[in-house]
């Protein structure tokens, strides 16, 4: 070990979420005794002002050059004690963080166990630090062009917001127009404005601008490079395949409708009356309130969650079916207002601004609403001779407890959202991560909303989960301000972790050439040894741990680092230690 | 009291310590004897790494990657997987039953596979008992170099290479 290292080890308690569970002051004072340990504090909340205040004043004040924090996963904070160290004029990577809050005492009941288990981690922490070195970030300019993959409603938004700001645009859209699933859709709930207007307007502003080049028809093959710096190559069918130098990437790939005909039951592709959602706008774009055969409707019959909040498909809520549901009981009783509508229902989820008035309005014009158990959708079959519908739906009602025949002239299936089919296609050119249902994962859910695992790659819409137009739109300014921050900056600070080679010990093997993902070790023919270029190298470590002369150095992750935590962990609690 | 065997595990920052931290955020509750060290990939986890972590006391060695196909650094996981086929020979060389090394895949959104993960294993770990070890791979726990060359003979021994 260094013998110049004063460290602070410093506890959080999260307020009760570590603190419940973990004993604060135990891990602190076994710390305390660890060589190298200046001070050990616990406090309530560290990630706050005072917390991180305490930090700033102990490296000034007790000239500490080393900092452990013991607190939640380095995911969520490591950026805060960073800052933390900076403000003192401390070199940011001199911190290691103990995950005892995601990685322990969320997991564990039994506070004996997860108290070791935290002076464990803590331990490991306090050995690693000691053989930390300063790094510098290294500097690296921000191109200015943005890549928008989707021109649905988000995409054309983050589009129109930076081109509108003087940046410039490449807007990839696969189909041949822009609109995506909005294009589809004829008013919008709850204020009933039209969706063709809403649409129009941006496109109008996107087809205008001058920064804004809009690709069509094309494709994202393949992204390389770093954030500020990625070269795209994208294909358009029937065109050139372009090489496009962009700072960052916004991904607004939305989502797709269920396929209905899944759930067999419900007639979907069987009777031509047995309708989607989408299906429906179609006809109400076109005026035409009608039947297969042309016929008016009588009796309208719409089916909630097809293929949501349903264990056998999607367990989740698509969140924009009750409101659409209910403002097809609208457009109905509008146009037919003899017609009798009768909403099939699980739950009615009418959140949002508006959504509970809009709610009471549509009750008040006579639609009927009948509750079915989750898992248990209506039965649709065709009526008897002498009924005077063309359908009837059974469902078990679930208030009443009867089953009941609905008649039906059309029904209307609420499809649910999913991800992608070739969402994971999109995940993998780009370097992001899908959840259990394909939905792009942000870094996280209330802090870092639209960024991802890959800097630089935003998302953005309804490819990151089932959203309504106000929250996409949302999330595509968030996007737009998240980019044109760094813009402005004109450069970033690259990460500095990376791959280093020592010239002395290469000998010039060349197995780390072929090992590297990223094509960042070159191989100098004349001086026989391979060299790491920085800032294509993303420090995953692959050559570091194959490299049989030990001459690669993964920075911040060294050989020596890892031991030391491998030692750390188990010095209190292996059994051969006691 | 029942033996509890202690396990390091390496997790990779972008999918495996991820899915982790999810179990964390849903309140999956999962045995407490594991001891996670992040590393950015798996593709990081040098042979050397497990064996120094059974010289350290170890019981059992996991590492978590991301599932093929999904590494956040295009193949690393890939390389690990062959790694670890070549581990699975050097920790029998040294005596220690394979069972006690793993190599899982677990995604971000894989919280509730990375508990049950960890039960499972801590479950076989107590049946398999304390890893009990040669003195020259205990003597070889402080010694980053030997280990280095004895992981390097041991490869070497086996005819294989540990690259790639």
């Amino acid at each position: 070990m260094k013998d110049d290292c004063r460290i602070g080890f410093y506890i959080c308690n999260c307020g009760t979420n570590i603190a419940k569970v973990v004993d604060a002051e135990q891990v602190c004072e076994r710390i305390a005794g660890l060589p190298g340990v200046a001070c050990a504090r616990a406090y309530k909340y560290m990630c706050s002002n005072p917390g991180q205040e305490m930090i700033t004043r102990d490296i000034r004040e007790r000239g500490l050059n080393r900092v452990v924090v013991a607190a939640c996963s380095p995911r969520m904070h490591e950026p805060t004690f960073r800052k933390a160290l900076e403000a003192a004029g401390l070199n940011p990577y001199l911190l290691e963080m103990a995950n005892i809050r995601e990685q322990c005492s969320w997991v564990h009941d039994d506070p004996r166990a997860a108290t070791a288990k935290a002076c464990d981690l803590a331990h490991a922490a306090v050995r690693r630090v000691r053989y930390h070195q300063p790094l510098e970030k290294v500097e690296a300019s921000y191109a200015p062009a943005t890549l928008v993959l989707g021109g649905g409603i988000a995409g054309l938004t983050v589009a129109v917001e930076l081109a509108e700001a003087s940046q410039p645009v490449y807007l990839v859209e696969r189909e041949g127009k822009l609109g995506g699933n909005v294009g589809r859709a004829d008013l919008t709930a709850p204020y009933l404005d039209s969706a063709r207007d809403i649409l129009a307007e941006k496109i109008a502003r996107a087809e205008a601008s001058p920064k804004l080049d809009i690709l069509l028809r094309s494709e994202l093959v393949e992204l390389r490079g770093f954030v500020g710096n990625f070269r795209a190559t994208v294909r358009t069918t029937g065109g050139p395949t372009r090489d496009l130098a962009v700072g960052a990437v916004v991904v607004c790939t939305g989502y797709q409708e269920f396929d209905a005909t899944r759930i067999e039951r419900l007639g979907y592709g069987r009777f031509p009356d047995v309708i989607t959602s989408f299906e429906l706008e179609r006809r109400l774009r076109m005026g035409r309130l009608e039947t297969d055969d042309g016929r008016i409707p009588r009796y309208v019959s719409i089916v909630h969650c097809v293929g949501s909040r349903n264990p056998r498909y999607h367990p989740y809520c698509s969140r924009v079916c009750c409101m659409t549901a209910l403002k097809y009981g609208h457009e109905i009783k509008s146009a037919l207002p003899a017609a009798m509508v009768t909403d099939l229902y699980v739950d009615m989820l009418s959140f949002g601004k508006g959504g509970e008035d809009f709610y009471r309005r549509t009750s008040e014009l006579k639609t009927m609403f009948l509750m079915y158990e989750k898992g248990d959708p209506p039965r649709v079959r065709a009526a008897e001779p002498g009924d005077d519908c063309g359908l009837l739906v059974q469902v078990n009602e679930r208030l009443s407890g009867e089953v009941i025949d609905v008649p039906a002239d059309l029904v209307v299936l609420m499809v649910g959202m999913e991800a992608r089919a070739d969402g994971g296609d999109v995940a993998r050119t780009v370097g992001i991560s899908q959840d259990r249902q394909g939905w792009f994962i942000e870094s996280h859910p209330k802090l870092a909303p639209v960024s991802t695992a890959t800097e630089g790659v935003y998302i953005a819409g309804c490819c990151q989960s089932p959203k309504d137009i106000p929250d996409s739109v949302a999330q595509a300014r968030a996007a737009a301000a998240m980019v044109l921050a760094h813009v402005a900056q004109g450069k970033i600070e690259v990460d500095a972790r990376f791959a280093e080679i020592d010239p002395d010990r290469c000998s010039g093997c060349r197995m780390c050439n072929e090992l590297c993902p990223y094509t960042a070790i070159t191989f100098d023919p004349d001086e026989r040894r391979s060299s790491v270029q920085s800032a294509l190298c993303k420090a995953c470590g692959t050559c570091v741990a194959a490299c049989p002369s030990g001459a690669i150095t993964a920075r911040h992750f060294t050989d020596k680092q890892i031991f030391e935590q491998i030692e750390g962990v188990l010095a209190w609690s292996s059994s051969r230690s006691s | 009291m029942e033996f509890e065997p202690i396990i390091v595990g390496f997790l990779c920052n972008w999918c495996s310590y991820t899915g982790a931290d999810l179990a964390g955020t849903a309140r999956i509750k999962h045995r407490p004897n594991l001891r996670t060290i992040r590393v950015m990939c798996s593709g990081r986890v040098d042979p050397t790494f497990v064996l120094k972590a059974f010289a350290a006391g170890a019981d059992g060695v996991l590492v978590c990657g991301c599932h093929p196909g999904d590494c956040h650094y295009i193949e690393g996981n890939y390389k690990t997987m062959r790694r670890m086929e070549l581990l699975g020979q050097l920790v029998r060389a040294y005596g220690i039953d394979e069972r006690r090394v793993r190599l899982e895949w677990v995604s971000a959104s894989e919280g509730e596979r990375f508990a049950r993960l960890v039960d499972e294993m801590t479950l076989e770990l107590r049946q398999l008992g304390p890893c009990k070890l040669r003195p020259t791979v205990a003597a070889l726990a402080n010694d980053f170099d030997g280990l280095s060359r004895a992981v390097t003979a041991q490869v070497a021994a086996s005819g294989e290479v540990t690259h790639g």
